[in-house]
């Protein structure tokens, strides 16, 4: 699916019909991929990249052309069952265009931080900065998620939300691994500033790029720290939860026990003594109480 | 204690629909009432203080949800969490 913006004085339209000079592309099928490869010479293995989840981002020039490819969060749905995915995107930036490929449609250009755009070149770093953010938007998410399921465990005896709690742990590691492959990338963009065409402008807001960046990566680390040193734990309060019931289900099994053994022996069709007392139903009933109290009182010197 | 009920149904507008992001600005803002608010899709209610819930709901753009507040603030965020969808959740 094939999506036309006009970068022109300082502001992006977005949904032209003609003159375009922004072009985005969602999971291109292979006959867009074929006319990006033939009418932009893009490399066949960039886009393939770019529309791989598991490639790293990195930072390619090609002769008429500067192809860059960068780890995104992918949108999450609720098939997902709490893994927070990441996927790739792809930059191929022209002197007089811009063509971003995408494997999922996400809104472009939407936001403050696009408000105002000078060059293709400032686009690039708006972009990527909206993917940091985006980043930092699910890190909120999954540790209020994370709060939510450790609320659900505290009373728990499934090991449902204990899964759920190792999902997130992965998706921080997905997380961490492509933060941390985009700090790259942009490390890579400031090396190359003068190459590509960034102004004095653009090379601040690198590094403003690299901070959010660096900070996000921190929260992410903080987050799977916390995550994952108390995964034991709170396997523990699961285990502990089951331990209670089975405990409580263990009493009410001994307090039935005895009585019940007491008046079956006295419904043996035997002879015993008393068998014909006129009260004899009541003191059955007497031993079977007291029967229920002995437990009890046993319970209560032992501890349990 | 008195207590009012608003029931309004708001449709989804933006186009990756009711996210993860999109959750999390629903229970923050629910949060900041004190009125009990619960989201209605087809047959399934959830409650809107929950991101567990929420997040279950799968709620695609152009879904229709039913949200009701009760509590002495309904009116409040009920006009809170219009709001919000109709600024996409603050996301763009």
């Amino acid at each position: 699916m094939l999506q036309v913006a006009r970068l022109v004085d300082n502001a992006i339209t977005r949904n032209v019909d003609a003159d375009g000079n922004v072009f985005v592309y969602v999971n291109p099928g292979e006959a867009e991929r074929r006319y990006l490869a033939d009418n932009y010479k893009l490399d066949e293995h960039t886009l393939n990249s770019a529309l791989d989840p598991d490639e790293q981002a990195r930072l390619e020039f090609e002769p008429e052309h500067v192809a860059m490819i960068f780890k995104r969060p992918h949108n999450y749905s609720s098939e997902d069952e709490f893994v927070f995915r990441v996927t790739s995107a792809g930059l191929f930036l022209f002197q007089d265009k811009l063509i971003i490929v995408l494997s999922e449609s996400v809104p472009m250009f939407e936001g403050k931080v696009f408000a105002r755009i000078s060059s293709f070149q400032d686009l690039v770093l708006k972009i990527i900065y909206s993917s940091i953010a985006h980043f930092v938007g699910h890190l909120k998410v999954i540790n209020a998620v994370s709060e939510s399921l450790e609320d659900q465990i505290n009373t728990s005896m499934q090991n449902k939300y204990l899964l759920n709690l190792f999902s997130l742990e992965k998706s921080l590691v997905y997380f961490l691994n492509a933060i941390n492959s985009n700090a790259k990338l942009i490390e890579r963009l400031k090396l190359s500033a003068a190459k590509i065409g960034f102004s004095q402008d653009n090379i601040e807001f690198i590094d403003d790029l690299l901070i959010e960046n660096s900070q996000c990566y921190e929260q992410a680390a903080i987050y799977s720290n916390i995550l994952a040193s108390m995964m034991d734990a709170r396997a523990s309060i699961v285990s502990n939860n089951l331990n209670w019931l089975m405990k409580t289900l263990t009493i009410i099994t001994i307090a039935i026990m005895l009585p019940t053994f007491v008046v079956s022996v006295f419904s043996m069709n035997v002879e015993f003594p008393g068998r014909t007392h006129p009260h004899m139903f009541w003191i059955v009933m007497a031993m079977a109480c007291v029967s229920v109290f002995i437990v009890r009182m046993v319970w209560l010197w032992k501890r349990w | 204690m008195f207590k009012r009920s608003v029931t309004q149904t708001i449709e989804v507008t933006n186009s990756t629909g009711l996210h993860a992001r999109p959750c999390l600005a629903i229970v923050n803002t629910v949060r900041r009432f004190q009125s009990e608010v619960s989201i209605r899709k087809d047959s399934e209610t959830v409650d809107a203080s929950e991101i567990l819930q929420l997040m279950s709901l799968g709620a695609a753009q152009g879904t229709k949800l039913v949200v009701t507040a009760t509590g002495r603030d309904a009116q409040k965020v009920m006009v809170a969490l219009t709001n919000l969808f109709a600024d996409h959740f603050g996301l763009g």
